[in-house]
């Protein structure tokens, strides 16, 4: 279910996003002559699949009418992206930033710890976004994550898991801001790393209320090893199995996220009671 | 006669506003890989042609037959550090693979943290893609109608020579 729902998702904000149809009225009604010409010209244009060369010839005619739409540079660089093609992607999205950084530092970081695991890059676009805004960066662009929590994530992969807990918590905490599908699951990790079993046990427990999923059993399972209950652990794994074979896990069409198992972990830990 | 004409000339307006130029050094499609006789194997053969191949994550399932931990036990495995210069960036491996699981048209691309292009040293590369043409078990797929050619690649984030971590 949550493959499926993830999926729903994606295509969603695929929709509205990488079809650069933004409101043209709305341009033309704040005096943007510009972006409205190049907007009304994209909207009576024919659809294309966004990998096909009609697709960047069409867009190649809007930046002609407006080269300052930064949102066209940015629907272009995604065929690159999704081709793994990173420098001509990074070229394309470096212009989208350079002309509305705000509006599109934070899909530059996610893009990069997605695709690429930047994990560098992604901290330093996001502290950049951080220092042109004074309200909170939102969800990355497939819904699953604040972006304070990628940057969280990649501080964790760079090995500053403190860092990365206290960004976690702060979102947490922060009752304007929704809680991730898969945030408590990645602080329980991180607790589990550091040592400390009991934050870790109440962090899955958290997940458990609001989404259970494979990962997050396997990894309570871990916790309930070293604080040797057994047979609390068994149950765990047998519930990440049966999560992880109904497709209850966590699920990226484009890659593998941080924290992610697979059948193999289960079963390897099944082996060793 | 009038409105017919008008009809026409609007129509002509239209499409020239909208269609756009075939001049373009734009691929078919983004990423396309064409046969070259130079560098890829004639004996591979796509089921559906050139035209028809779709994207790794167009399929219904991921295309590796096994989970990921196999794929990178076998880099992780066979891949020598020792042999290598102390390089860093991103080395990507494209190609695509047909509905018998059969791979084909390997292309390398690399490149250094600040995303540019980046030429890595053979003793690294030449590792990487001979590992990457040794894997057997791609997935074929098929429709209904025909078997399923698509696209797919590996990214290898390397650093000082070391293989860290491998994508998607």
């Amino acid at each position: 279910m949550i493959k499926y729902t993830y999926l729903s998702i994606v295509l969603l904000l695929g929709m509205t996003r990488l079809s650069a149809q933004d409101n043209c009225y709305a341009f033309y009604l704040a005096g943007d002559t510009c972006r409205y010409q190049a907007c009304d010209f994209l909207e009576k244009a024919p659809s294309y699949f966004q990998l096909t060369r009609e697709y960047h010839l069409i867009k190649d005619q809007a930046l002609a009418i407006c080269p300052e739409y930064s949102d066209i540079y940015r629907a272009k660089s995604t065929a690159y992206l999704k081709t793994g093609d990173f420098i001509q992607w990074k070229k394309l999205i470096d212009k989208a930033v350079e002309l509305n950084p705000i509006e599109h530092l934070g899909y530059r970081a996610w893009c990069r710890f997605q695709f690429f695991r930047d994990y560098q890059g992604t901290i330093d676009d996001l502290e950049a976004l951080n220092d042109l805004i004074d309200y909170n960066p939102g969800p990355c662009q497939n819904g699953f994550y604040n972006l304070n929590i990628a940057m969280a994530l990649c501080y964790k992969m760079l090995g500053q898991k403190q860092k990365a807990i206290q960004i976690i918590e702060a979102h947490l905490a922060d009752e304007t801001q929704y809680t991730g599908v898969y945030d408590n699951l990645h602080l329980g990790v991180l607790y589990f790393e550091i040592g400390d079993l009991a934050a870790a046990l109440k962090a899955f427990e958290a997940q458990e209320a609001s989404g259970n999923l494979a990962e997050n059993q396997y990894h309570k399972a871990r916790v309930l090893e070293k604080l040797g209950q057994k047979e609390a652990q068994k149950e765990a794994l047998e519930q990440a199995l049966s999560l992880y074979q109904n497709d209850i896990c966590m699920f990226d069409p484009y890659g593998h996220q941080v924290d992610k198992i697979f059948l193999s972990d289960i079963e390897a830990a099944l082996n060793e009671l | 006669m009038k409105t017919i004409t008008q009809l026409f000339l609007l129509a002509t307006l239209l499409a020239c506003q909208s269609k756009p130029s075939a001049q373009s050094d734009y691929p078919r499609m983004i990423g396309d890989i064409a046969f070259d006789k130079e560098q890829d194997d004639p004996d591979f053969k796509l089921c559906s042609g050139d035209k028809r191949a779709i994207q790794y994550y167009a399929l219904s399932e991921k295309p590796y037959a096994e989970e990921k931990p196999a794929l990178e036990k076998h880099f992780l495995d066979q891949y020598d550090a020792e042999k290598t210069t102390r390089e860093s960036g991103l080395i990507r491996i494209r190609f695509l693979v047909n509905c018998e699981g059969q791979a084909g048209r390997f292309r390398i691309m690399g490149m250094d943290w600040d995303y540019q292009k980046k030429t890595f040293d053979t003793s690294i590369t030449d590792q990487l893609m001979s590992l990457t043409k040794s894997i057997s078990k791609w997935k074929g797929f098929s429709s209904k109608s025909r078997g399923l050619d698509y696209y797919n690649y590996l990214i290898f984030k390397i650093e000082a020579g070391q293989l860290k971590e491998i994508m998607p």
